[in-house]
């Protein structure tokens, strides 16, 4: 079986050179970690490998010869199948029905997809809608799809994102399978960790440059981190820093009791949610994701109603207010997708940047308040820019135009200039490179030592672990248990599994 | 200043393309096309009453575009402006020809075009309605209760509303003190011209000055965004229809009080849907509103002339405002439904 080669593939949209000359090989029989930042090119060289995008130059080979994918019918051909991160599924078709047509056939090939499944140790219900499966089913069946047709070459978009650690070490055991029967693999992450485990190689693109291709046995995490950044940066991206603690003489801030909401088609149902957050206090969860986190995030602001408990910020039921009058009360939030819930991509920096201060008083003007301070709130903007760190030419231009980690920066500003007593952050570096990330950690962690408190939800666990006092895991919309981060992944894992803490920890923590 | 350079590049683009495409079906329908060029400016432009005839054929053009453009901006696609324009003027002509006509000049006036603007705010406030309780796509909704206006003004014409001599489905003559006086004596300019101009700037400086204004956008760029900044998106929505009808409304009092005098069938020849067009070539922004509303009463205006000095019809000027609606949405991409956000994080 031929190796896969690229020689000089750049790509160029418009001013800006998504990839520079990259040369990569890939021999059968190997797992090839592509490494990179966010915008290091990862995506873009992965969508030329399976034919949806051309290169601006350079040429791909395999084996010696020179070919040439203008579909992704043609890399498909060429024996190459790509695992999507956003699964490329039907939901409302069953199984069968997404692999008869990712073969473009009438007839599923449901036995060579039943031989494939058994082979890697898989139980699947051919005749389900993949909407009512699990999301790591979900995975499998987009896995199989990329199989289809014997591919030789598989290449794998982040696939750990969506994953719990349990399920993450399940998927990493299914690729040494794949490895092992011959077939060469390309592993997109940007997550070391995962890299040393599994990969024999590992590609590092920076700002769409290949930096260096080693074997994994002759490196480690600490140099890899540097390669992909650049710069000196030391490596350790997420220690933690907890010198700060809450202050256990108050009562508590927030306290949450019995919580519970209806769940439904597109939603959780929590249940029976109770916990408290003091000030000066960061309160992580950690868990799979849509095991109640969006409900959870959206019933503390306000954006979804309870159906039982109760929600107490400094003494006052909360449960009924809304985003706004919960605002008032010093809370924010910072939403999990700043481009679906955070920002108005279309409008400009300053405009966003402004969305809640439009309503402050000494930014309105006229009779009732009605008109705005346009001069005063492009000021107030141009000042939270400086604070924030934003990096735009003009704060008139949409915020589109921003990089991800500045869009973010912007959210994070936009939460963080009041001081709020009370911050609920939602996945808050989600996309975000090593830099940006650790802006946005020494954000939080800052506000957490003025006496700030945090609920955090993320589906990091790493970054739950390195920002929270306490951790607590939701599973099916309960709280499996409430620990401090020191408690050994495994038992996290665990408890994101749904698996309940034995002994008094998980108990023991919970009133603070 | 480089976006807004670039729109207007783009729009001029748009428009020479769009002039070039109506000059083909000119010449495909064996006309000269200079000859027709020529006669459409002369009638536009050509003289003192050909001015004001522009002016006037832009004041309803000018209020609907206004109307469309706010909802737009909302992302809020009022394709209702003909029903409401019908409607504004029903309810204009209902109060100028009942008890209240031997009221003076300075209030008839004044409560005819409100009742106009109330009834126009009224009827898209159905549709808003439907949209925000019910769900109901107001693109649907408010294109059929264009429908619904104009089989309930013939309704009305044929019966309830009908002259006193029933010999013609059209309504009462307005009486001169419910007319708008005429501004320049010999032309057909009438004061509905001054309400139009002005409620241009009342618009610039209710979107970009006013926090409403503010909630608007941002709930037409992001809803999403805007209720998690705290912005009653609900409310937005429901009262932007209702700016937007109003104006339409206003437009169909405006037109019967300044220009027709009485209602019959057929008495919009499709402002409300021109008024897309219009919106959309002033890019949704108040003064470029007014610039397009101008070029197609200019159109308007000239078009007559043509027909009668080029023998060339005047419906040409509609394949024109059709085929630039059609140029202006290639161009510009509007999305007709809220963009899903699959943005790929992961590089």
């Amino acid at each position: 079986m031929p190796g896969l080669s690229l020689r000089g593939i750049s790509k160029q949209y418009g001013h800006t050179q998504a990839l520079d000359g990259v040369d990569f090989d890939l021999v059968p029989g190997e797992i090839h970690a592509l490494l990179g930042e966010n915008g290091a090119g990862k995506s873009t060289l992965m969508n030329i490998l399976c034919g949806r995008i051309q290169p601006s130059a350079g040429q791909i080979f395999l084996g010696d010869q020179p070919v040439q994918f203008t579909t992704p019918q043609d890399a498909k051909r060429a024996a190459i199948g790509m695992v999507h991160q956003h699964f490329l599924l039907v939901p409302m078709f069953t199984v069968a029905e997404n692999l008869a047509l990712a073969s473009q056939t009438r007839q599923p090939p449901l036995q060579e997809a039943a031989e494939m499944a058994k082979r890697l140790g898989w139980n699947i219900p051919f005749t389900t809608r993949v909407a009512d499966l699990p999301v790591g089913t979900q995975q499998r069946v987009e896995i199989l799809k990329a199989l289809l047709g014997n591919a030789k070459i598989l290449l794998f978009d982040e696939p750990t994102a969506v994953l719990a650690p349990p399920e993450v070490e399940e998927l990493f055991t299914v690729l040494r399978v794949l490895r092992n029967d011959g077939r060469s693999l390309v592993f997109v992450s940007h997550k070391l960790n995962e890299v040393m485990a599994l990969c024999d190689r590992v590609t590092i693109l920076r700002r769409g440059r290949n930096v260096g291709t080693v074997a994994v046995s002759e490196t480690n995490a600490e140099e890899l981190a540097h390669r992909m950044v650049g710069d000196a940066v030391e490596s350790a991206a997420l220690e933690s820093m907890r010198s700060v603690g809450p202050d256990k003489s108050l009562t508590p801030l927030l306290s949450v009791a019995h919580l519970s909401t209806v769940g439904g088609p597109d939603a959780v149902a929590l249940r029976d949610v109770t916990f408290t957050v003091q000030a000066g206090e960061t309160l992580g969860f950690a868990g799979v994701d849509g095991n109640g986190q969006a409900e959870l995030a959206a019933v503390l602001i306000g954006l979804r109603a309870k159906s039982a408990g109760s929600i107490v910020l400094r003494g006052q039921d909360i449960s009924r207010l809304s985003p706004r009058d919960l605002e008032r009360l010093g809370m924010a939030y910072i939403p999990p997708d700043r481009h679906t819930e955070g920002l108005a991509l279309t409008l400009s920096i300053a405009d966003n940047l402004t969305l809640e201060a439009a309503n402050l008083p000494r930014f309105r003007r006229g009779p009732g308040g009605i008109f705005l301070d346009r001069a005063g709130l492009r000021a107030f903007a141009a000042q939270l820019a400086a604070d924030f760190d934003i990096r735009a030419n003009d704060l008139a231009q949409p915020a589109r135009s921003l990089s991800g980690g500045n869009q973010q920066k912007i959210v994070i500003a936009r939460a963080l200039w009041r001081k709020p007593d009370l911050l609920v952050a939602v996945s808050p570096t989600r996309g975000l490179d090593i830099a940006a990330t650790r802006y946005v950690h020494a954000r939080l962690r800052q506000r957490q030592a003025e006496g700030g408190a945090t609920v955090l939800i993320s589906t990091e666990l790493e970054e739950v672990i390195a920002l929270s006092i306490r951790i607590a895991v939701l599973y099916e919309g309960k709280i499996v248990g409430i620990v401090p981060p020191e408690t050994p992944r495994e038992t996290l894992g665990l408890m994101m599994g749904g698996q309940a803490q034995r002994g008094g920890q998980a108990q023991g923590n919970s009133h603070g | 200043m480089a976006e807004l350079l670039r729109q207007a590049l783009r729009t001029f683009a748009a428009l020479l393309t769009a002039f070039g495409l109506t000059l083909l079906v000119i010449l495909l329908a064996h006309q000269d096309p200079r000859a027709a060029l020529s006669a459409l400016a002369t009638g536009a432009f050509g003289s003192p009453y050909a001015l004001a005839e522009t002016l006037t054929k832009a004041v309803p053009l000018l209020l609907t575009g206004l109307g469309v453009a706010i909802a737009f901006r909302a992302r809020l696609w009022n394709i209702g402006g003909e029903g409401q324009f019908l409607v504004g003027a029903l309810a204009a002509s209902a109060l100028g020809t009942s008890v209240l006509k031997s009221l003076p000049a300075f209030i008839l006036i004044p409560v005819m075009l409100l009742a106009g603007t109330v009834a126009g705010a009224l009827w898209a406030g159905l549709a808003a309605w439907m949209r925000t309780a019910r769900g109901v796509p107001e693109v649907i909704s408010t294109i059929m209760l264009n429908f619904i206006a104009a089989q309930l003004l013939s309704y009305l014409l044929h019966g309830p509303m009908q002259e006193p001599t029933h010999a013609q489905p059209a309504s009462e003559a307005l009486p001169p003190a419910a007319t708008l006086p005429i501004l320049w004596a010999g032309t057909t300019l009438h004061g509905g011209v001054l309400i139009a101009l002005l409620l241009v700037g009342v618009v610039a400086v209710f979107l970009f000055r006013t926090r409403a204004g503010f909630a608007l956008s941002v709930v037409g760029a992001n809803p999403e965004a805007a209720r998690v900044a705290g912005m009653d998106v609900t409310r937005t929505r429901l009262t932007t229809m209702l700016w937007s009808g109003g104006l339409c409304g206003l437009a169909g009092g405006i037109e019967l009080s300044g220009v027709v005098g009485s209602l019959y069938e057929n008495y919009s020849p499709g402002y409300g849907f021109a008024a897309v067009a219009v919106a959309l070539l002033g890019r949704l922004n108040p003064w470029g509103v007014l610039a397009s509303a101008l070029f197609f009463g200019a159109l308007n205006a000239g078009s007559g002339s043509m027909e009668r000095s080029a023998g060339v019809s005047a419906n040409l000027s509609y394949v024109l405002q059709a085929i630039l609606l059609l140029v202006l949405l290639a161009s510009q991409r509007v999305r007709w439904t809220p963009r899903r956000n699959v943005v790929g994080e992961s590089t």
